[in-house]
């Protein structure tokens, strides 16, 4: 009946048939379009040529033309029997390029969760490495970072695979590599992120992290003039306020307090106090140091007669400072920090003839951070080409060489794990506010005046790095030939090599200043240089026959990487402490080391085949064989597959009558990746060495000089083999509404079996040999990644566009090792009695363990000390939640004592979501744009409370400001326990609850205002493109966390969301031009 | 030309690719051989088991951890009573639980102990594996013998460490592979291995040996013995205790005697005299402070300055009780009925005192080696300056008045035989002695109460006292007087065998005043079977006046033992590693 009304209304209104072309804005075919009468359900699609006919009727037929990638276009027929129709790239999402693999394809094309990341959204944004950019611009993708200029950053896709090694692939231009901190952010062209395995796993090996797949620019294949491009963004940071502390007057009234509360209740405090006397009121001192003597008056001192004897060289004779006290309050952060500048040019280049292409980038950055003498600076020079030697050959190479310097910079890892580093910014908040900076003739002022316990002066140690020098240089990239053997069929050879050298120096100042001080001044020098290559050869099959569409890649790859040198020298005490005349040969007490790392080799067949039917039913399956070194010969080859499979429903005719779905896709997927990053390349070798640390001893008893000592410094493991993840994946991209709505939805599992993990092995067997990793853990990770883009216009020249994107993430460990279920993890610094990271089943990664602080004891409530040790008023009351049975096993039930069996899960530093929001507005030749990030669900163990809200943690030293609302009688729901000289259980020395905070926070990162030049002045000055912005970054952050900064990195997977010393995040104002001419 | 060039690089490419291509399908392209270390088959040459054993004798140090030395100041000085933490409340409060007997099973200390102690046992199993397996030719029967023993000495007191910490402790030697090692229960008594380990090693080190820190044939002995004098066996450990009286020799080959002056013992310039039996080596600015006393560098007066050693860090403070201990009577014997804390028996102190207020120091008759042993105010501390009291205690009120002395350097030594490398000088090249000759007199002496001639026990206390008595070593002003009222006498009326109690008194009252401050006090309160009584006494009595850091807190029959670390029973299996009651 259907298809006879059909008829009958085709026959009624027949005018004729159309026929017609479909091509690109290059004049290329465009195959698989579908070409509708408009207002009906009649419809076709182009061939491969492009060609369409299609049956018109009605008064006013017009052809409603689109494809994927495409803006819609609509064409009145009138007349015409012949059509030819451009359309033009469309900038809806799905047009972008989706750098899979080791292929190019379009988002319309992908059968996996892939993400790309425009590169224009990222430029505005002042950070020192590109990976940073990238936080909450991509669903799924977390980066935490810190506010080191050129900081490494925690970068992990899709939750945490492994207990290690879970940062993602990078694949700059077809060359892998782990760090891409070299790259000059306005250099690239475009980025894909692959989430899932059925994407990533043509990677294999080391894809279990995801990959990220960066482009750098190159000269177009249609003939180009040149084109010159500048760039140019500059500005400065703001190192915005430190930690509330308490002032002189305060400090010495809350001394007072901790004494009283010290004080039994029958007994009569004793004050006593270097500096504030020993009265029943303390009293502020004039002077805090004259020649050794604290606490005095202003009559006490004979100025002229102590400045005579002013002494502050150690080689002149005792020590003898003259140092007021600064009533006032010093603002130690305040003196540490400063605005920093930042500037960033780049000139970039780009052209192209018939047979040649290129691309020159130059760029500049250099980046002061908000603490003094840390600074960033990094150089660049691109160099990109292609040439055509015929028709079937071509040939070129990505080239970038690049010097970049990092110093003053704190933490290890590269500055990821800055915040567990107790540095100068903790310094900061240690240092008493009564001490000046300076003493009266310009010394450094310090804790050498008593009673202000060890903080060191944090402006001494800054100035005293002032000389360091250092940098690294080096060249990444890679040549290739592409060669077309038959029409459909490419092979293309790849050779990449990353170089890199690095040199610097470093002083150490002599101190008199501190109450614990340097005994020498120390210097040293250090080198060393890094080489990795990696070789790609690869063949690509692309052919249409019809409706069908066939895409095949075969390829082998070699690499070898870790090929690394070092060296070092130190001495102490040179004749003159100026740095052009300090070399390690006019330094005493040289010592040297070196060492040589042991590379890894890698050597992989793969292969991928992409189907695709009518445009409509794509299916992709990939394959890849790693063979690694890191495993024993029996173990070393594994074998990890992918498929996927993707349905564009919107393509189906059904749809044809829902207008408003422009695009549907519905996509599933598998895989398995690899994974070794964690593994020691000598995993599987028994080793012993000779150390200084470890082995070495003064056997004949020379007092200055050390026998070789060997020792078993691993425990080989040959039978180790590849941990494996399995992802699946499902999701659906639609595009809706005439592309005003744009949404990806993906939920994924990620199960990571043999997992490796370096089974702690019973110290019984010694306990300096690194175990072997085993494969013997498993983790889960389950998620959701949306991302939804809306875009429209108001009237005439108001335009907006919306990103959403968020992410859920759920962690947990599901095996540790056969015969235990936890490791513990001490972070880089930690003053407490035990560590308070636990990974264990059932649990996340990096999970905080510790006691459950259920409050204070107070009168009612105190218990003896049987069963809380230092049980007492105003500490910590724990709960009591497990006990030991007589074998020594866990029971799970309360026993009436609190010990170390009650320590429980009592927070997780792993973001249960994480998201973004940009919003951009266009008016005329305006825009205005704003983007957002937050956090949600995470934990931080504020350790740095450890140093400020505790009297008797370094008692003396500066105490925060939190302490006025410590536990007192009248005080029972106070913010710190009481102040006071104890340090036991009850106190300050055990992990627990009431150190962990609610480490959520949404900042808003960026926001920017922009004008483009419009054309007609741009034609008066010559110019393609002229723009103008200004902009301030980290806005605002809100949060409920009380250390300086939500933004908590840390070590490694298995050790994160410990803050003692923070680098914070902080406002920054941009003002940036780009031109093109 | 352009054309030429870009052929000639596309056959530099194809050249340079298929040399790659082909090395990268060699199958031993994935063969990647270690770097910078060595394999066990190396190491079987005689060169490469003596560094072994080099290693093995290196875990002696600590390696850096400041519990994990055999000179155990915080599990045998502190938890004896012979000092307390000391410092202020905050700094390494992990030691706190430890010295107010509240530890817990997963306290670091103890776990720092127990890594560094079995890192030693292993060492120690590892060479012996490899040395009998050896096939180098050039491995003698003599070379084995040597190696052998001091691996098995080491190995035996590496487990005397371990047995009398822990008691409850599995015994892993070199033949048990890994998975039969961590199977071991910690049931079984592990002292008569430790007796065979060092049995072997007395019937086969020499006397003399290849470099003054390895043990000889002596301080194996002087080990056997003592691990005899451990589990009471005076009758066996006496033989070796004559035996080396009579004829012991240090491992260079000087006899075994007491240095002329107390305090030479412990000055860095006198390491390895001939009163040294086993010592470890310590040395200086070798590239890594490891080397050096790291196990002591804490224990420093806190100040800043020159006038001060090291300055840092105010560890380690010596207690009321054992400075009352030095109080003498009019013959100069110590008051053994305990009385030294009463009233005004007790030292005059500055607690309570700033260094600005005056002071002045005890004037009643003190044993001389109080002031050699324990920095007070007003005294010279060594050849620094006088010790001025408060400004170089951390927080008096919490450690108490008095600083250490026996491993301080002295300002002649502090360029030479010091570490400035870092944040301290306190990383010397001062030895820390295990065993001296006046530790195996006054072992003697208990061996001869128990089973041989009581009144022999008296000479032998007597020749550590005559030491101790020679007016000319003790502490001196710039004006050459006396830095105290020093009255030191000898025992002159001879001890019976009727009247035993009193010969102990002496005996043990003589090993806590020459031996204090040296690791051993509370292992000897353990074995004497008195550590409950007299350790609650000084609990209650520093307890009284350190309220912050002694208050409150006593000794129980658990804190005979420590835990076992609970990591360790996680990794073993609470069925396999048992805790130690009452944890």
């Amino acid at each position: 009946m259907f298809i006879l009304l059909m008829l009958g209304s085709l026959s009624l209104s027949a005018q004729g048939t159309v026929r017609g072309k479909v091509t690109d804005s290059n004049s290329e075919a465009i195959p698989g379009a579908t070409v509708i009468l408009k207002g009906t359900t009649t419809g076709t699609v182009t061939d491969v040529d492009g060609n369409f006919s299609i049956a018109v009727s009605g008064d006013n037929p017009v052809l409603v033309i689109s494809s994927t990638g495409y803006e819609k276009q609509e064409i009145t027929v009138g007349s015409q029997t012949s059509i030819a129709v451009q359309l033009n790239d469309s900038d809806a999402l799905l047009s972008e390029l989706v750098v899979t693999g080791y292929t190019v394809d379009t988002r319309k094309q992908t059968t996996s969760a892939v993400s790309t990341v425009k590169t224009r959204d990222l430029a505005a944004v002042p950070t020192g490495n590109v990976e940073q950019q990238l936080q909450g611009r991509v669903a799924g993708l977390t980066v935490i970072t810190n506010g080191q200029p050129g900081t490494a950053s925690l970068v992990r896709i899709r939750g945490f695979g492994s207990f290690g090694g879970n940062q993602p692939l990078y694949i700059v231009d077809g060359v892998p590599t782990q760090n891409i901190n070299f790259l000059a952010p306005d250099d690239i062209e475009n980025t894909t992120v692959m989430k899932d395995a059925s994407s990533a796993s043509i990677y294999g090996a080391r894809a279990a992290g995801g990959v990220i797949v960066i482009t750098t620019k190159r000269g177009s294949k249609k003939p180009q003039k040149l084109q010159v491009s500048y760039d140019a963004l500059v500005g400065f940071t703001d190192p915005g306020k430190g930690q509330d502390m308490l002032n002189p007057e305060e400090m010495a009234q809350w001394t007072w307090q901790a004494i009283r509360n010290s004080t039994h209740p029958d007994s009569v405090p004793k004050f006593n106090h270097p500096q504030y006397g020993k009265g029943n009121n303390p009293v502020l001192p004039d002077f805090i140091n004259v020649g050794g003597e604290s606490g005095l008056s202003e009559s006490q001192v004979d100025l002229q007669d102590a400045l005579s004897k002013y002494n502050v060289n150690p080689d002149n004779g005792g020590i003898y400072q003259v140092v007021r006290a600064n009533k006032a309050g010093t603002d130690w952060y305040g003196a540490i920090t400063r605005t920093a500048p930042f500037t960033r040019h780049t000139l970039g280049f780009t052209g192209s003839s018939e047979t040649a292409r290129y691309y020159v980038g130059l760029s500049l950055q250099n980046q002061a951070g908000i603490l003094k003498y840390n600074d960033f600076k990094r150089y660049t020079a691109r160099l990109n080409t292609e040439f055509d030697l015929g028709k079937r050959v071509r040939i070129g190479e990505n080239m970038q060489v690049t010097y970049r310097s990092v110093l003053g910079q704190q933490g290890d890892g590269d500055g990821a794990n800055v915040s567990q580093d107790e540095n100068d910014i903790l310094f900061a908040f240690r240092m008493p506010t009564i001490i000046p900076i300076y003493d009266e003739k310009g010394g450094y002022a310090g804790t050498a005046a008593k009673g202000f316990n060890n903080p060191a002066n944090p402006v001494a140690r800054r100035d005293g790095s002032k000389d360091n020098s250092g940098y690294g240089a080096g060249g990444f990239g890679n040549l290739y030939g592409e060669l077309d053997i038959l029409e459909n069929l490419t092979f293309r050879t790849s050779i990449g090599a990353n170089f890199g050298q690095f040199y610097g120096y470093s002083f150490n100042r002599r101190t008199y200043e501190n109450s614990e001080n340097n005994a020498a001044f120390g210097y040293s020098e250090f080198a060393g240089s890094s080489f990795s290559w990696v070789f790609t050869n690869t063949f690509r099959y692309k052919k249409q026959f019809g409706i069908h569409s066939l895409d095949v890649l075969a390829g082998q790859e070699a690499l070898k990487d870790g090929i690394f040198r070092n060296i070092t020298g130190s001495g102490l005490n040179p004749f003159s402490q100026d740095p052009d005349y300090i070399t390690l040969n006019t330094v005493g007490n040289r010592q040297v080391g070196s060492n040589n790392n042991t590379p890894w080799t890698y050597s992989s067949y793969f292969g991928r085949i992409h189907y695709s039917l009518s445009d409509k039913y794509y299916v992709t399956g990939v394959v890849r064989r790693d063979g690694s070194s890191r495993f024993g010969v029996n173990n070393r080859f594994g074998i990890f597959p992918g498929f996927s499979a993707a349905w564009r429903v919107s393509g189906e005719d059904f749809m044809r009558g829902v207008t408003w779905i422009d695009d549907l896709k519905v996509r599933g997927g598998w895989g398995q990746m690899g994974n070794d990053n964690l593994v020691s390349p000598v995993n599987q070798f028994s080793l012993f060495a000779a150390s200084l640390d470890n082995s070495a001893y003064d056997i004949g008893g020379t007092n200055t000089s050390t026998a070789e000592g060997f020792y078993l410094s691993r425990v080989g493991n040959p039978n180790a083999k590849w941990e494996v993840s399995n992802t699946s994946n499902v999701g659906f991209e639609a595009l809706l509404f005439g592309g005003k709505l744009d949404v990806i939805v993906d939920l994924w599992k990620k199960k990571t079996e043999d997992l490796l993990f370096p089974v702690p092995l019973s110290q019984v067997l010694g306990g300096f040999a690194d175990p072997p990793s085993r494969n013997v853990a498993s983790m889960e990770n389950t998620g959701i990644d949306m991302q939804f883009v809306n875009k429209g216009k108001f009237g005439g020249n108001v335009g907006y566009e919306v990103t959403l994107i968020g992410s859920f993430l759920k962690n947990e460990i599901t095996a540790v090792a056969d015969n235990f279920d936890y490791f513990d993890v001490n972070p880089a610094s930690n003053r407490l009695g035990s560590t308070m990271i636990r990974n264990q089943v059932g649990q996340t990664i990096s999970a905080f363990f510790g006691y459950q602080v259920v409050g204070f004891f107070n009168s009612g409530n105190l218990v003896p000390d049987s069963i809380q040790a230092g049980a007492g008023l105003g500490r910590f009351k724990y709960a009591d939640l497990n006990g030991r049975d007589d074998s020594g096993n866990l029971t799970g039930k309360p026993d009436g004592k609190i010990d170390d069996a009650d320590r429980t899960f009592i927070g997780s530093p792993v973001p249960k979501f994480t998201g973004g929001v940009n919003l951009k507005v266009t008016v005329g030749r305006f825009d205005v744009e704003t983007y957002l990030y937050t956090s949600l669900g995470n934990d931080i163990f504020n350790l740095s409370k450890w140093f400020t809200d505790f009297y008797s943690t370094f008692t003396g030293a500066a105490k925060g400001a939190r302490v006025k609302n410590s536990w007192t009688p009248n005080n029972l729901d106070p913010e710190a326990p009481i102040f006071e000289e104890a340090s036991n259980f009850s106190t300050s020395t055990q992990p627990n609850s009431w150190y962990v905070e609610d480490g959520s926070f949404l900042r808003m990162q960026n926001l920017t205002v922009g004008f483009n030049l419009p054309s007609r002045m741009l034609e008066r000055v010559k110019l393609r493109r002229a723009r103008i912005y200004a902009g301030t970054n980290n806005v605002f952050t809100i949060t409920g966390y009380k250390g300086l900064d939500p933004a908590v990195g840390g070590a490694a997977d298995t050790n994160f969301g410990i803050d003692v010393g923070n680098y914070p995040v902080t406002r920054s104002f941009m003002f940036g031009l780009g031109v093109t001419f | 030309m352009k054309n030429l060039t870009n052929k000639l690089m596309v056959v530099a490419s194809i050249a340079l690719a298929a040399n790659l291509l082909l090395s990268a399908c060699k199958e031993s392209f994935l063969d990647v051989e270690p770097t910078g270390a060595l394999t066990d088959q190396v190491l079987s040459s005689r060169k490469g088991l003596d560094g072994l054993l080099v290693g093995a004798y290196s875990v002696l140090t600590g390696r850096g951890d400041w519990y994990g030395g055999v000179g155990n100041w915080v599990h045998g000085s502190i938890r004896g009573g012979d000092a307390n933490k000391g410092t202020d409340a905050g700094d390494q409060a992990v030691a706190n639980p430890v010295q107010r007997f509240e530890t817990l099973p997963n306290n670091g200390v103890v776990g720092g102990k127990w890594r560094l102690t079995y890192e030693g046992v292993a060492r120690c199993n590892t060479l012996l594996r490899l040395i009998g397996s050896t096939t180098d030719p050039t491995v003698t029967d003599a070379d084995k013998t040597r190696i052998t023993a001091e691996a098995r000495f080491l190995r035996g007191l590496y487990y005397f460490e371990l047995v009398r910490i822990w008691k409850n402790v599995p015994y892993v030697d070199e033949t048990m592979t890994a998975e039969e090692a961590v199977a071991v229960p910690n049931n079984a008594d592990v002292y008569p291995k430790i007796e065979a380990d060092l049995d072997y090693a007395w019937n086969n080190l020499p006397e003399l040996q290849t470099a003054a820190g390895r043990a000889n044939k002596w301080a194996a002995g002087a080990y056997l013995a003592k691990v005899y004098l451990y589990q009471n066996k005076h009758a066996a450990a006496k033989p070796i205790f004559d035996d080396i009286i009579l004829r012991g020799s240090t491992s260079t080959g000087e006899k075994y005697d007491l240095m002329d002056n107390y305090s030479d013992v412990f000055n860095i310039s006198f390491d390895n005299n001939k009163e040294t039996v086993f010592a470890v080596q310590h040395a200086v600015n070798t590239g890594s402070t490891n080397n050096a006393s790291h196990e002591f560098v804490l224990n420093f007066p806190y100040a800043s300055g020159s006038d001060v050693p090291a300055g840092c860090c105010g560890f380690f403070q010596p207690s009321f009780e054992l400075v009352n201990s030095f109080r003498t009577d009019a013959n100069g014997l110590p008051l053994l009925d305990g009385s030294y804390n009463n009233g005004t028996n007790a030292v005059a102190n500055d607690y309570g005192v700033t260094s600005a207020q005056p002071f002045t120091p005890d004037a009643g008759p003190l044993d001389p080696r109080l002031d050699h042993s324990v920095g007070r105010r007003g005294i010279p501390y060594l050849d620094w300056i006088d010790h001025p009291g408060a400004s170089w205690i951390r927080d008096q009120n919490y450690g108490g008045p008095y600083s250490p002395k026996k491993y301080v350097f002295r300002r002649a030594t502090q360029d030479n035989l010091t570490d400035g490398s870092s944040w301290t000088r306190g990383w010397t090249s001062q030895n820390t002695i295990l065993m001296r000759f006046a530790d195996v007199l006054l072992m003697a002496a208990e061996c001869e109460i128990e089973a041989g001639d009581v009144d022999l026990a008296r000479t032998y206390v007597n020749r550590v006292r005559a030491r101790a008595a020679n007016p000319s070593t003790w502490v001196k002003r710039g004006d050459g007087s006396n830095a105290a009222n020093y009255v030191i006498g000898l025992y002159n009326t001879p001890w019976t065998a009727a009247d035993k109690d009193a010969a102990r008194a002496a005996v043990r009252f003589e090993r806590k005043l020459e031996l204090s401050g040296e690791g051993h006090r509370f292992f000897d309160l353990v074995r004497w079977g008195i550590a409950s009584t007299v350790i609650n006494a000084y609990l209650q009595f520093d307890g009284a006046k350190l309220t912050t850091a002694l208050g409150g807190a006593t000794f129980a029959a658990k804190d005979l033992l420590y835990p076992i670390p609970q990591g360790q029973i996680d990794i073993h299996g609470a069925d396999v590693l048992k805790q130690n009651d009452g944890y």
